[in-house]
């Protein structure tokens, strides 16, 4: 019965245009961006490596999966599509169970491709225009990227549960991630404590207080307490 | 009548919207955390007698840092004051659209597009209106005369106006890009993710000096301080040429939504 919500969910989620043109959006910006990124370095003279070309990359990208993470779930609000799916799955906890590991199935794979994409392309980008390549770091951090992305999604879902309106919940991501938390960073240490800041030690080691593995358990308690709240109201209330 | 039943009925159909009054809340009120957030740190990195520790001790500067949420809100507005239209309703309730109830009212579909335009053009000045007074107040007063204030009242005025007219720009683009694409998706996520640090523009600024005439990068002085870049255009002309984007996106979205099926 489990796998069937889940064939469910993602069924739908590959018959919705728009999922399809956001994967393909984002995993082209990831390789946009680490292309222009290494023809700005080797025009500035800037050494750089690939690794470090395709982290950089990676606030870009994660525009696209924010929005691959709010699809899922937001989606069913545009419209009434939310109660056919209650119909259809009475069991509100198994529905949420299904979309989620759907989104996580969505978000996971733009992550992982859009990072694949963008290494190859910083790669052959940092070939031709001959980037002064640096001795590389660690290629971990590029796992540590796509697993900052798929956090940065399962919020956006966690997000759009809770908000139950697609536009609303899409901006209310963009403002945290690209407005909000850059702003309060120039402003106070404290920012370190923003789920985007806090997972960013996943593969970036800029902050003096949070480790990759700490960063990691604060995104993580912001997607519990997120989380928590969108389940208690898809399950406690009337959709 | 004639010009201002439209105007009316659309300024009311905006401010019935729960989405509109959202982004007029992040606008207001996250303009407003931030400010207190800011003002408070400088206050305190000066009490302290660490002021090198903040960027500098200007009360109008510590409000100012908050103008990027009003590009946020604005871009809101432009859009749900569109999608808005186009969103279906319940299947329940027929399943129909208001741009048809709307262009049955307004026939003249150039009119109607000048009226919203022009109420947003009106709600994001109130909103500026209200916004930059009430940060300038809660910084003054936080900081008092502790910090040095480097921008004078006259400055101050110019800044607030230009960033204003940058909020009006950028909300009549989203606007014509949503009416355009008929989807709230495209216009926020180009828009606001492009006017943070996450800015393709800005990227593109490394590659070809042509994106400095791009609308984001060009009107961008009109913020003098916020996210200086070398070279560009001064604020007058790129002032001009982010203008000039909005008029031709707006004439291209007038000729597109007069031309074809609702």
């Amino acid at each position: 019965m489990g796998t069937r919500v889940l064939a469910a969910e993602l069924d739908k989620l590959r018959t919705l245009p728009v999922i399809g043109f956001t994967m393909v959006g984002t995993v082209l910006t990831g390789v946009v961006i680490a292309a222009a990124l290494a023809a700005s370095a080797a025009a500035q003279g800037t050494p750089s490596t690939v690794v470090e070309l395709v982290l950089a990359a990676v606030p870009f990208v994660q525009v696209g999966i924010i929005l691959l993470g709010v699809l899922p779930a937001g989606h069913e609000y545009d419209g009434r599509q939310i109660a056919t799916t209650l119909v259809a799955v009475p069991d509100r906890a198994r529905a949420l169970a299904g979309k989620t590991m759907a989104t996580v199935a969505v978000v996971g794979a733009g992550a992982a491709l859009s990072i694949g994409a963008a290494h190859a392309s910083a790669a052959i980008a940092a070939g031709v225009t001959e980037v002064t390549l640096t001795a590389d770091r660690a290629p971990w951090r590029l796992a540590g990227a796509i697993a900052y992305l798929a956090v940065i999604g399962l919020l956006a879902h966690a997000v759009a549960v809770a908000v139950r309106h697609l536009v609303p919940a899409l901006v209310a991501m963009l403002g945290l991630m690209v407005i909000i938390s850059p702003v309060a960073a120039g402003l106070t240490e404290h920012a370190r404590w923003l789920p985007d800041r806090a997972a960013s030690q996943l593969y970036a080691d800029t902050d003096a207080l949070l480790t990759g593995a700490s960063g990691a358990l604060v995104a993580v308690a912001w997607l519990a307490a997120i989380g928590t709240l969108a389940a208690f109201r898809f399950i406690r209330l009337d959709p | 009548m004639r010009v201002a039943g439209p105007l009316v009925a659309e300024l009311r159909k905006t401010l019935t919207l729960p989405a509109a009054w959202a982004g007029i809340a992040v606008v207001v009120l996250g303009s407003i955390a931030i400010t207190v957030l800011n003002a408070v740190t400088t206050r305190s990195a000066i009490d302290a007698g660490t002021p090198e520790r903040v960027a500098n001790t200007s009360a109008f500067e510590a409000a100012f840092a908050a103008m990027p949420l009003g590009t946020v809100g604005a871009v809101v507005l432009g859009v749900v004051m569109i999608s808005s239209e186009y969103a279906a309703n319940s299947t329940d309730a027929g399943g129909g659209r208001q741009i048809t109830a709307t262009l049955t009212a307004m026939p003249r579909r150039v009119s109607l597009l000048a009226a919203k335009a022009t109420v947003l053009v009106v709600l994001v000045i109130a909103v500026a209106a209200i916004t930059l007074p009430i940060t300038a107040g809660i910084a003054t007063a936080v900081i008092g005369g502790a910090g040095t204030e480097t921008v004078t009242p006259a400055q101050a005025l110019m800044r607030g106006l230009g960033g204003a007219l940058y909020w009006t720009l950028t909300g009549l683009i989203a606007t014509a890009v949503t009416l355009l694409t008929r989807s709230g998706l495209i216009a926020p996520i180009v828009l606001i993710a492009n006017s943070s640090v996450v800015s393709v523009s800005l990227l593109l600024t490394n590659l070809t000096p042509l994106a400095h005439w791009l609308p984001d990068l060009a009107g961008r002085r009109l913020f003098t301080g916020v996210d200086t870049v070398d070279g560009g255009l001064a604020a007058g002309p790129g002032a001009l040429v982010m203008a000039g984007w909005t008029v031709l996106l707006l004439a291209v979205a007038a000729v597109v939504f007069r031309r074809r099926d609702a």
